[in-house]
């Protein structure tokens, strides 16, 4: 890693920081993915209307959570 | 994945064959845990015993796997780096559709192509979002480095989505 003081003067964000960014940012592209992958299956195996939509909401909560960890443990290993 | 100085080519392929392997042993490690603790007879004993055994097994087999993903993508990726002779989003994606593509290759085309569709989708949301974030970063500090890359359009409507969850 670079050293702890940026190019402008600021202070990097603390190691903590960067595990909740890392979170906050790979929660967001698991939700898109889940969303995106959770309707092609959930189609696929013959859900429509209400039922569709709660399937496509658990996927995208699982993907990303799943992502989200992931992507922490890949920012907390590299500060 | 764009927020740490990445190493310079050749020794990214290692750098993130080990980060990738770290990242999938540990997280294999949280997910193994919670779900062998859930999956073993009642009893505390048993819980832990079992919690242990699914992490001995399975999350060095998820590190191997990251790895693979890992290394094989930043191999293409400076492949790409070097016959294109730029970096950008548009190389991530190129070569995290190629890895996917690469890793079915033995489930037959129609799996090739499903899984580089996922690939390219999912380093596309990637770059996404890194991108989103440095201009973000950047918008808070005005005296802040101006990025004058396009923020790559997400490749929708793929064809032919078959078997996309035959990824390795």
């Amino acid at each position: 890693m670079p050293v702890a003081v940026g190019p402008y003067g600021q202070t990097q964000p603390s190691c903590f920081d960067r595990v909740k960014m890392g979170f906050m940012m790979g929660f967001a592209v698991g939700m898109a993915a889940g969303a995106m992958f959770g309707t092609f299956s959930c189609l696929r195996i013959g859900m429509r209307g209400r039922e569709l939509m709660g399937g496509v909401g658990k996927t995208m909560m699982q993907s990303g959570g799943t992502f989200g960890t992931f992507m922490a443990i890949g920012m907390g290993i590299r500060c | 994945m764009e927020e740490y100085a990445r190493e310079p080519c050749p020794w990214r392929i290692v750098d993130d064959c080990g980060g990738a392997f770290t990242m999938g042993a540990i997280g294999g490690g949280i997910f193994q845990a919670v779900k062998g603790f859930r999956n073993a007879p009642s009893g505390m004993g048993h819980r832990m015993r079992g919690s242990l055994t699914a992490i001995k097994t399975r999350a060095p087999q998820l590190g191997g796997s990251f790895a693979v993903w890992g290394g094989l993508f930043s191999m293409i990726d400076c492949g790409l780096v070097k016959v294109r002779g730029k970096e950008d989003p548009w190389n991530s994606i190129t070569s995290g559709a190629m890895t996917g593509a690469i890793l079915a290759a033995r489930n037959g085309p129609v799996a090739m192509v499903g899984s580089a569709a996922m690939g390219g989708i999912l380093l596309a949301l990637i770059e996404g979002a890194g991108i989103l974030l440095t201009r973000f970063a950047s918008s808070q500090f005005p005296t802040g480095p101006q990025f004058a890359e396009e923020p790559g359009p997400a490749p929708m409507g793929s064809p032919s989505f078959g078997d996309y969850r035959q990824y390795q």
